[in-house]
């Protein structure tokens, strides 16, 4: 396993759908290697099941059903010989006992080895891991307390205070708590959502720091004992835990913090073992004080980003990682090309409370030209289900400079079109607009607590409003023609060919 | 042709003639409307280029502009006369119901039945894509019916409750 020529990876199944399906399966395209996915009975006309070069179905809709049964992928791979499987994020990403699977079926898992996911899974094992290594946490309480427990020794940090769930991800059993009095209800809440998301009720509580900004690290470890970090991202702009908007750089980060942080970063990962692409996430305050958050043992929605100011190919190098080679570049990186800005588009209306959508896209046109990157897992005339996240694509623009980067977003948000469902592109274009997101003036509240839809929406001008109403009328002009063609169509009784065919005959 | 075309709340007279020629409220426009696609148009006007989206939707018409969507009905002269005899173009009024905007689980209903609720307040807890999502009343007024239950499974919408007129001041009801 150790030796310089690696091991060979021909085939690599692709434990997801979605967007990063797509990605990983690309990645497998420019390799020349095969592709494998795998897909439920919503995904049979899923993007990543049209991309792959084979395709494995492995049950019903839901994900415990489906693409959580690890049996079934590590069987679908046994099936078309494929020699690795990546994990993408979500699902079964980091789950160690996925990862261990996989070894004992010889089969190469594209991730972490099993006990550095062990390590960093647990939020409070993570903790503790990398204050050995003289990584800086922010104050909390062990997990497993009994509320009893949680009621007594969260007051001691100070509030506000955020509860947590054990096994948790993506805001789910997460709930920020601003005075005492509300604890006790705010924990039965977080306990049933974390209970109901990961099948674990179990929770902890840190403090909460005010005014924090959220900036993770990029992390790529070989086999050979070389870590190093590509950088941070800057995620602050986030709604319920959710992240919206991605960026490198952070507007905050010169080359001194940079290189502090990144340091810290490396030393996080080191302390559990770490091997592939990780992200080590950090709470920056107003001071410019950072903890380590937590660590992710997988590859990140956001890494296009990362790979636009640095160049790399985060996925190619996750499989070569993988093929025990030595990973591409050797050196940190201190000094990012340019800046990218990624917006996460999500099936979810703005206008009415972030409510997930469903429905067919009905027309969908997808912007291009310099600059402008787009990972999609959807196309026109795909069913949006409401089985799986509302993440329907991800557009990441570059510019040489952070603002040539966002005119360049404000422009290829305009060109986005998505019809047939609702969607948060109107929130990006009023992102883009406001002045503190231009001036990078935002924490991880920022969203919640001062940004509003209307703040920045201009009332459309009476020229607008007369050329759409000209277009809608012209649209409804010609609806009715084509149908009052079609009656005198159907008035003919038989078709084109034999009409032409009797007149000719009768003409002879 | 004559329409009566209605834009984000605004009313448009907007009248085709046979060949073509398109006038706004009494005033000639020069259009030029090519279409591309199955929704897909082209608009030159006044030699500015326009590129839009038009779609039918629930009996609406959606007009996709440089990036802002319209909302929109166009109604011919004999569908005007119509809607005019039968009181007027539809409109508000009457109960409110609060639909499953997407199939999914009932996590909790808030309200009972005769409990007044304000515009915003949170009514049903509906889980689907992996996220628990707050349904909230569109208006003041009273609970009239709940027709869900926690546990329950939903489809793309169901009436899950309905809010009608508040409740005069106070009032016991007979």
């Amino acid at each position: 396993m150790h030796a310089e020529q690696g091991q060979k990876i021909k085939k690599i199944l692709v434990a997801n759908r979605g967007e990063i399906a797509v990605r990983v399966i690309r990645a497998c395209r420019d390799l020349g290697i095969g592709s494998v996915a795998v897909y439920s009975d919503a995904d049979r006309a899923a993007l990543h099941v049209r991309y792959a070069d084979e395709a494995i179905h492995i049950g019903p809709p839901p994900p415990r059903e489906s693409y959580l049964l690890a049996e079934k992928i590590i069987a679908a791979a046994k099936k078309t010989g494929a020699d690795a499987i990546h994990p993408g994020y979500g699902f079964l990403s980091e789950r160690s006992f996925f990862a261990q699977m996989c070894a004992d079926e010889g089969i190469i898992f594209i991730g972490p080895p099993p006990k550095a996911i062990d390590l960093m899974g647990d939020k409070q094992t993570a903790r503790e891991t990398v204050k050995k290594n003289g990584v800086k946490v922010v104050p909390g309480t062990e997990p497993g307390e009994s509320d009893e427990n949680l009621l007594r020794i969260a007051p001691s940090f100070g509030f506000p205070v955020l509860i947590k769930a054990t096994a948790g991800g993506g805001g789910k059993g997460m709930r920020a708590v601003y005075r005492e009095e509300d604890l006790a209800e705010a924990l039965a809440s977080a306990r049933r959502e974390a209970e109901s998301a990961f099948g674990n009720g179990d929770v902890y509580i840190e403090k909460l720091l005010v005014g924090a900004r959220h900036i993770e690290f990029q992390i790529l470890a070989d086999q050979h004992g070389n870590t190093i970090h590509l950088g941070e991202r800057e995620c602050s702009i986030q709604r319920r835990h959710q992240k919206l908007v991605e960026e490198s750089p952070s507007v905050v980060m010169d080359v001194d913090l940079r290189e502090k942080m990144g340091k810290m970063a490396v030393a996080a990962a080191e302390s559990c073992g770490y091997v592939n692409a990780g992200t080590i996430e950090c709470l920056v305050d107003k001071d410019l004080n950072y903890y380590f958050l937590e660590m992710n043992t997988r590859l990140q929605v956001e890494h296009p980003v990362t790979e636009l100011v640095t160049g790399v190919d985060l996925v190619k190098e996750q499989i070569r990682i993988a093929r025990g080679r030595r990973m591409g570049p050797t050196e940190s990186f201190l000094h990012p090309k340019g800046h990218a800005i990624e917006c996460r588009i999500n099936a979810e209306d703005p206008y009415n409370g972030f409510i997930p959508s469903t429905g067919k896209i009905s027309t969908l046109l997808v912007p291009t030209g310099p600059g402008v990157r787009v990972d999609s897992g959807v196309y026109s005339g795909y069913e949006i289900t409401p089985y799986y996240d509302s993440m329907i694509a991800k557009l990441i623009c570059w510019g040489e400079d952070r603002g040539e980067a966002l005119l360049r977003m404000r422009r290829a948000l305009e060109e986005y079109t998505i019809m047939g469902v609702k969607h948060n592109i109107p929130f990006h274009q009023n992102l883009m607009s406001s002045f503190s997101f231009m001036a990078g003036k935002f924490d991880t509240k920022w969203v919640e607590d001062h940004f509003s839809m209307t703040t920045y929406e201009e009332d459309p001008s009476e020229q607008e409003l007369e050329t759409a109403a000209i277009a809608a009328t012209l649209f409804a002009h010609r609806q009715r023609q084509l149908a009052s063609q079609v009656v005198t169509k159907g008035e003919r009784d038989t078709s084109n060919w034999k009409w032409v065919g009797r007149w000719e005959r009768m003409h002879r | 042709m004559k329409y009566v075309t209605t834009i984000n709340k605004k009313k448009f007279e907007i009248e085709i003639d046979k060949e073509g020629k398109v006038l706004v409220n009494g005033q000639p426009r020069d259009v030029d409307f090519l279409p591309l696609g199955r929704s897909f148009y082209s608009i030159l006007m006044n030699n500015l280029s326009h590129e839009v989206v038009v779609e039918e939707r629930d009996e609406a018409i959606e007009v996709l502009l440089h990036g802002r969507l319209y909302n929109g009905q166009v109604l011919d002269e004999r569908a005007l006369l119509m809607a005019q005899r039968t009181g007027g173009l539809p409109g508000e009024g009457g109960d409110a119901s609060i639909k499953s905007p997407m199939p999914g689980l009932i996590v909790s209903v808030r309200v009972e039945v005769g409990e007044t609720v304000k515009a915003g307040q949170t009514v049903v807890i509906l889980e689907s894509m992996k996220m628990q999502n707050e349904l909230k009343s569109p208006r003041d007024g009273v609970v009239q019916k709940v027709n869900v239950g926690p546990g329950q499974s939903v489809e793309q919408n169901k009436v899950l409750v309905t809010i009608g007129e508040p409740a005069e001041g106070g009032e016991s009801q007979g």
